[in-house]
């Protein structure tokens, strides 16, 4: 995930100091009236059965109020058309802005808000949370899932293409 | 178009492949993941998932140490080669090729040559279903310069269906998409459209094979791929550099043949005999070359000649017998079974640990070469994933005397020659979880204890046993042991100098006897050992028998513990013993789960 403080342009801790290459993501989380979106780069599968995801989200940022309130969240995995994109919602808190006014968003199964033309697009719900210092880690049960048949032939986005 | 996503791979959150490598034991696991990330940064944290079933999870358990080697994207037939390669395949480094080296200050085992090399200490685990999330941090990294601005492997690169000519299918699909063919070609199977919305679960388990009773399995918490807990011996043991006075005790026809392999086991072994006939222990004694006749076991602990005892006795007298032996400070060989009760052979190890002497349960099946030679036929894969094992053994026998006995034997043949067929069981396929066990009608009536049992296990891994012992009847020239999996047979038989390897693939001959025409000519040419392979056994001692012995000789001359623990002769036991309350009860019976560390202290 890109800190609030990052900027187009500038390097973020989350491509200066990650430690493995991984896909980059899209979450989406709404409670109530306020939505944001942010960009992701912790996360991962969990286990098949049950199917479920995990997360890890800085503990001071936006998104992690909004989850621990909803107790759910979308994920969109990104292709690695989406370049911009990511380091737009990743550049700037959402407390200062509505990030998702500038989405194409839709109502995926379950009434989750997703993003279209996205790789993927997974409804999750929150499972357990636990703390990992200037992290928290959500593990979360997939709900559903979608993908644009159109997308199906392209690459992840990947954190060694956002440097 | 939309689609839902059927399983946990449409949801396409495997992205970056790696290999997770981690110590297991002397052997490195190795495992391709395609799941992990980072998870914090102060201190810097990943993540890795593996599934509770798959040895790696166990490997990381219990070394708490691993690296994430990053694949870069010219890999790609390295990782396909791990894809192909059975999760539980033991050796895999060897298998599949790969170079090893070993972080200098960490120890870890790692792949030179990845794109990025991420060393790992688990820092917890989080039982999370059928795979187990672990947290690890981060120790230190290697980057390999060379590969600086590459691509990392993508999990979609080597997933789906392999294909001859990989860039002509891909190039092929990217039309097809592209110009919406796929779909119309969909739509035409009556395969398009949105369907309701899938059960993602339940659906990545159908994909991945596994049956009903697998997944309840898998759920089951705290399951974990106990595997093969015992290994046969990687070597014959040394021959004696000093003398060791060694007495027999029990001269009957089991006695006797004892004498013989210790006269034949090394010129350093000093032999006598004990028992209580003084003319069958005379008679004994010159036909083996005995130093002496001891008539006795009390005179035999007396004697500073003797150092070790080989006991020979019937099974209720095990207990008492030892003790007797370890309070003399004496070494001891007890033959199979170790006791007829747990308790007993609790009291037996204890007293021989606190003792400081060498206590070994005579059980040669863990020496038998064939057994040895089918771990490794396992091991290369011969019959990739071991599924059966199926034992059949003993033959006509009427026992008399104590063996007729129950209450001396400690039951019938099941006890007998069970023990034995365990531990075959134990080396080749693993520990078993359930036992269920029935019997056909008593045909010798003058023995109290079963002639004949049938008894089959099951295992949390996905493999069953079924042995069937009986001195009822005649058991035929048959494979004693025979192994099955999903791509060949091995036939164990006794006292062979060989072990049979039928392969699911057609062999040469076989497939030219198959190219014959007309057909009725080819199946009149075509013999079933055409579809066989015969490994030879290079070692003499077919039974194992002899390097038993001189395991024993060994252990005591250099004062170490034998490669045989009386800790696995109990557990042996214990295994028999739940199968005669299977036997009772007429049901499935739960066999308590292998506790090595605990159990050997």
């Amino acid at each position: 995930m890109l800190t609030s403080n990052f900027l187009p342009g500038m390097s973020s801790r989350y491509l200066t100091d990650s430690v493995v290459p991984s896909a980059v993501g899209l979450i989406i989380t709404e409670s109530g009236a306020r939505r944001n979106a942010t960009t992701v780069t912790f996360f991962s599968e969990v286990a098949h059965h049950p199917a479920t995801l995990w997360v890890s989200i800085a503990s001071d940022s936006f998104t992690l109020e909004l989850i621990r309130e909803s107790r759910q969240f979308s994920l969109m995995v990104l292709h690695d058309g989406q370049r911009a994109l990511a380091l737009d919602c990743g550049a700037s808190s959402g407390r200062t802005r509505d990030k998702c006014a500038g989405l194409k968003l839709r109502r995926g199964p379950e009434g989750f808000l997703f993003l279209s033309d996205s790789l993927t697009a997974i409804a999750c719900r929150v499972l357990s949370d636990h703390g990992l210092g200037d992290h928290t880690l959500f593990i979360a049960a997939i709900l559903a899932g979608e993908y644009d048949t159109k997308t199906t032939m392209r690459r992840h986005l990947l954190t060694t293409d956002l440097s | 178009m939309l689609r839902y996503a059927r399983n946990i791979w449409e949801t396409k959150i495997q992205c970056v492949c790696s290999v997770i490598s981690a110590r297991d034991g002397d052997d490195v696991e190795l495992f391709l993941c395609a799941n992990f990330a980072q998870a914090s940064f102060d201190p810097p944290r990943v993540i890795v998932n593996p599934n509770v079933l798959y040895p790696i999870e166990r490997a990381i358990r219990r070394e708490r140490q691993f690296a994430i080697n990053v694949f870069q994207a010219s890999w790609r037939e390295a990782a396909l080669r791990m894809v192909r390669v059975r999760r539980r395949t033991p050796g895999k480094r060897d298998v599949l090729g790969l170079p090893i080296a070993e972080h200098e200050r960490l120890r870890i085992p790692y792949i030179p040559g990845s794109q990025r090399i991420v060393f790992c200490e688990l820092e917890q685990t989080l039982d999370t279903g059928d795979h187990t999330v672990m947290i690890a941090r981060v120790l230190d990294s290697i980057d390999d310069p060379a590969q600086k601005g590459k691509t990392a492997l993508l999990y979609p690169e080597i997933s789906g269906a392999p294909s001859r000519y990989p860039r002509v299918s891909k190039a092929v699909r990217t039309f097809m998409t592209f110009t919406g063919t796929k779909e119309l070609v969909k739509r035409a199977l009556g395969r398009g459209g949105v369907v309701s919305k899938p059960d993602i679960s339940a659906e990545t388990y159908e994909l991945g094979g596994q049956t009903a009773r697998e997944i309840d399995q898998i759920l089951n918490y705290g399951v974990i791929d106990r595997g093969r807990a015992i290994k046969p011996p990687a070597r014959a043991p040394a021959v004696l550099r000093r003398k060791v006075g060694v007495c027999v005790v029990g001269v009957g026809q089991w006695g006797s043949f004892h004498a013989q392999l210790f006269r034949r086991a090394d010129p350093n072994v000093v032999l006598f005999v004990c028992g209580r006939d003084p003319d069958r222990l005379a008679r004994v004694a010159r036909s083996v070359g005995a130093s002496d006749c001891i008539i006795g076991l009390e005179r035999a602990l007396e004697d500073p000649r003797v150092e070790a005892l080989s006991l020979v006795l019937p099974h209720h007298l095990h207990a008492h017998a030892v003790h007797q032996a370890v309070d003399s400070g004496k070494h001891v060989m007890v033959e199979k079974p170790i006791a007829n009760t747990l308790a007993d052979a609790d009291s037996m190890i204890e007293a021989a640990r606190r003792k400081g002497v060498v206590l070994m349960v005579a059980e040669d099946m863990h020496f038998r070469p064939a057994v040895r030679e089918s771990v490794h036929a396992i091991a290369r894969g011969n019959i990739g994933e071991p599924l059966y094992f199926k034992a059949h053994a003993g033959g006509k026998l009427r026992p008399r005397g104590w063996k007729a006995n129950s209450g001396m034997m400690g039951g019938g043949v099941w006890m007998d020659l069970g023990v034995h067929y365990i531990r075959a069981l134990r080396i080749i396929m693993g520990e078993p979880d359930r036992v269920f066990a029935t019997r056909a009608m008593q045909i010798d009536t003058k023995m109290s204890g079963e002639d004949s049992a049938q008894v089959i296990f099951s295992s949390s891994q996905g493999w069953q046993a079924h042995l069937l012992l009986n001195w009822a009847g005649p058991r035929g020239n048959t494979p004693d042991i025979l192994v099955s999996g999903d791509r060949g047979v091995l036939q164990l038989w006794p006292s062979a100098r060989f072990l049979d390897w039928i392969p699911d693939e057609p062999l040469p001959l076989v497939r030219f006897i198959g190219e014959i025409r007309p057909r009725w000519l080819g199946e009149k040419l075509m013999k079933p050992q055409y579809q066989r392979v015969r490994i030879p056994i290079t070692d003499r001692d077919t039974q194992g028998y002899l390097t038993e012995v001189r395991e024993f000789l060994a252990s005591v001359a250099e004062g170490r513990a034998p490669t045989s623990d009386p800790i696995d002769a109990r557990r042996d036991l214990e295994i028999v013993l739940c199968g005669y309350e299977a036997l009772r009860q007429e049901s499935w019976v739960d066999i308590p789960p292998y506790q090595t560390a605990l159990s050997r202290g």
